[in-house]
């Protein structure tokens, strides 16, 4: 009853309301904070938690992928030493075409011969157009010095390893989702030069020819294969995945003390160190969300 | 307060942006309309921006407002190219010469209005911003502009914006304590949206559209929406005002559904013709996705039309809830929000609208809460360097150290300034009064005073 008249006496103060027409709100300075302001902010709506235990077992992929584009290095290595001979490196190619298009008609969902004759008749195209486009490559970088090649190389190796796309592959299989992004765009491009780049320094076309194979069996094909076996089974890709990093250590050991230790560094990085930090710095996400946000349209817009 | 303790109040002051005449726009339209009306009630206003093409150096707009046009050239979406101390030499010849008081910025986009912030703040001026438009937070984009932002709020002396979904996210963006945000709307013109002079029949509904039709504004919402009232309403016909990147999709839309007899589409229109585009409708729609607050919106509640919106950004505290009706930006829920905008249409008075209108949204009133604004940042202390540089070290570990060095050079480069061509050698511009016949003896007042200052 008191509390009634004591409002009465004191002139009635209206309800600040969160509306700009009307002038300046009788009682109100323009600089009022009411209590609901920001209210309505979300914090971290879709930060998502991670288990430290399975950002280890996703990184396996990246790993994995390391351990391919090194073990290529060390067939140009042995290539360009003239430690393998052509004929081997065209065994080695037919090998690895045979090998992996087992892998994928195994693991593959939706089958037709068509489809197949389709893909026997493209690959039959694509090793027909790099046979005839060798005598080109073979004479390249005639005019430009061996370090400027190795530096680019290392370069453009690197950059593909940066942009790479390692949750799927640019290539894309059939009933595979996404398309491919700029970035991994960007490193096929970056890897397939660097093979041309390797390619033009050795002595004969075979050579040529079976290197510049080689290598874009691998940077083409590679991610599909083992998008292909993580699909199947994880136990697989945890298998294939282990077994390549250990084959790779060792030859990288009986190459080269030192960059067997660098690649083991590159590995315990990825795999340990780097999600145990990811982990780490995610308290610090601070995602903001409100009603200032741009609206995003529920629907696809088709051109 | 007495008359002529009001009248030493007088503030001059500096308008500073990209974005003015003689291109047409939310904060365009707002500079001019609040520097007229802060002319009006005694204060000296002059505009600072870039050069539009061939026009460059000082023009005379209505009421003796001076606009200086300084011979920068834009370089991207309206900016001038952002050099740190550039402008410097320029800006303290204005300020010296028209012996401004006090510097306003306005829109966060504007890099002129950046440096010009900075530039008065190093010269020891006080400065009030006006933010205009709504940010994110998670793009590159974004980013580095809300960190701009902070650079140029860490030192303000007061912040504007037009609403308060505006100011929360002024606020968040830019860290300043919310005491120091104040929330003054735009206003309209309400002479010049007056609603038709005859009421339209009903037989047909009107609906119009005039925005540039960009993503942003919700282009692709008409797009799914236009065909579906069409189909469920036979008595519904749209005009679309305005262009841009989405016109082809629209047409298309047209030619698609076979609407060419109920949808026009009028391409890009004139400021001084918007007036005469809306008076032809009963309902006006606005799609944006994005919006911190709609002056299309209370261009067409003022010519006597219903709107439906979407409810994004300021939008639902612009107008009262029996003048607009709002929806999600959804197409489903926005053809639903038509439907019943069609069921209140017989109920809307447009002469009645404009008359609330009128009482609702002034730039009379706008200027009045500035003024309010511009007596509270003058009455803040001085500081000088040291204290200032305090307050850009929390910005950052690594962006407060960058800020202060900045300012640092700033502050060296106005000394060297100082030297070369001292303040006492710049001439100053004479008070020139328009006299203002309809007035009569407040203008004589201030001229005499003036005069004799």
């Amino acid at each position: 009853m008191e509390a009634s008249i004591g409002r009465r006496s004191s002139p009635t103060r209206l309800k600040w309301r969160k509306v700009a027409y009307g002038g300046m709100q009788p009682g109100f300075e323009d600089n009022h904070t009411d209590e609901s302001f920001l209210e309505d902010m979300i914090m971290n709506a879709s930060v998502v938690k991670r288990d430290l235990l399975k950002v280890m077992l996703d990184s396996v992929s990246i790993s994995q992928y390391v351990c391919i584009v090194a073990l290529v290095v060390l067939v140009w290595t042995y290539t360009l030493r003239s430690t393998f001979n052509e004929n081997s490196l065209m065994l080695l190619d037919v090998i690895l075409l045979g090998a992996g298009f087992f892998v994928f008609l195994l693991t593959a969902e939706m089958l037709s011969f068509d489809l197949l004759l389709s893909y026997v008749l493209k690959i039959f195209f694509f090793i027909t157009g790099l046979y005839v486009l060798s005598p080109i490559y073979h004479t390249l970088t005639r005019s430009i010095s061996s370090d400027s090649i190795w530096a680019l190389t290392a370069s453009l190796l690197v950059l593909h390893l940066f942009l790479h796309n390692y949750s799927g592959s640019t290539v894309k299989a059939p009933g595979a989702l996404e398309n491919p992004t700029f970035t991994s765009n960007i490193s096929l491009n970056a890897s397939i030069v660097a093979s041309l780049l390797i390619a033009s320094r050795l002595p004969s076309r075979l050579h040529v020819f079976a290197i510049v194979l080689f290598s874009l069996q691998i940077f083409l094909f590679a991610p599909l294969v083992s998008y292909c076996i993580k699909k199947c089974s994880f136990r697989l890709h945890l298998c294939f995945s282990f077994g390549l990093m250990a084959a790779t250590l060792l030859f990288v050991y009986r190459l080269h003390g030192l960059l067997f230790v660098l690649l083991l560094g590159v590995l315990v990085f990825v795999n340990l160190v780097g999600p145990y930090w990811l982990i780490r710095i995610q308290e610090y996400k601070f995602e903001i969300n409100g009603p200032w946000d741009e609206a995003k349209l529920c629907f696809n817009i088709t051109e | 307060m007495s008359k002529k303790m009001r009248n030493q109040e007088k503030h001059r002051i500096l308008m500073v942006s990209d974005f003015f005449y003689p291109n047409f726009g939310g904060v365009e339209n707002h500079i001019y309309y609040l520097s007229q009306c802060l002319i009006k009630i005694g204060h000296k206003v002059v505009v600072m921006t870039h050069a539009y093409q061939n026009r460059s150096g000082v023009r005379y707009m209505t009421g003796g407002l001076k606009v200086y046009y300084v011979p920068w050239k834009p370089f991207l979406m309206q900016n001038t190219l952002p050099t740190f101390y550039g402008t410097l030499p320029i800006i303290r010849t204005i300020l010296i010469r028209e012996k401004i008081s006090l510097v306003h910025g306005h829109q966060a986009f504007s890099t002129l209005c950046h440096e010009a912030l900075m530039h008065a703040r190093t010269m020891g001026y006080k400065v009030v911003f006006t933010d205009h438009s709504l940010y994110g937070f998670g793009d590159v984009g974004s980013i580095h502009m809300n960190k701009v932002l902070q650079f140029t709020l860490a030192d303000v002396t007061q912040a504007i914006c037009v609403s308060h979904t505006s100011k929360e996210n002024t606020v968040l963006r830019s860290g300043l304590p919310p005491e120091k945000v104040f929330v003054i709307p735009n206003a309209v013109d309400t002479a010049m949206f007056k609603p038709a002079s005859e009421r339209l029949s009903n037989r047909e509904i009107v609906i119009v559209v005039i925005s540039r039709l960009v993503y942003r504004k919700g282009a692709d919402l008409l797009v799914e929406v236009i065909p579906e009232v069409c189909r469920l309403h036979s008595n519904v016909r749209f005009i679309i005002g305005g262009d841009g990147p989405k016109r082809v999709r629209l047409e298309e839309m047209r030619e698609k559904h076979s609407l060419q007899d109920r949808v026009d589409m009028l391409g890009a229109v004139p400021h001084a013709k918007v007036q005469s585009v809306l008076i032809t409708g009963h309902i006006f729609l606005n799609s944006s996705l994005t919006e911190a607050f709609c002056i299309a919106i209370l261009e067409a509640a003022s010519c006597g039309l219903l709107t439906v919106s979407t409810r994004v950004g300021g939008v639902p505290e612009v107008l009262p809830d029996d003048m607009i009706v709002l929806a999600e930006p959804d197409p489903n829920d926005m053809v639903q929000a038509i439907t019943k905008a069609l069921h209140i249409l017989p109920q809307i008075d447009p002469q009645a609208m404009h008359t609330r209108m009128k009482t609702l949204y002034s730039w009379h009133d706008v200027a009045r809460r500035t003024e309010i604004v511009y007596d509270r940042a003058l009455r803040c202390s001085s500081q000088n360097l040291l204290e200032r540089l305090s307050r850009y070290l929390p910005c950052g570990a690594w962006a407060g150290k960058l800020f202060c060095l900045v300012m640092i050079i700033d502050f060296l480069f106005w000394h060297l300034l100082q030297l070369w061509q001292p303040d006492r050698d710049i001439e100053v511009v004479p008070d020139i009064h328009l006299t203002n016949h309809r007035r009569g003896e407040t203008s004589q007042d201030f001229s005499i005073d003036d005069n004799l200052r």
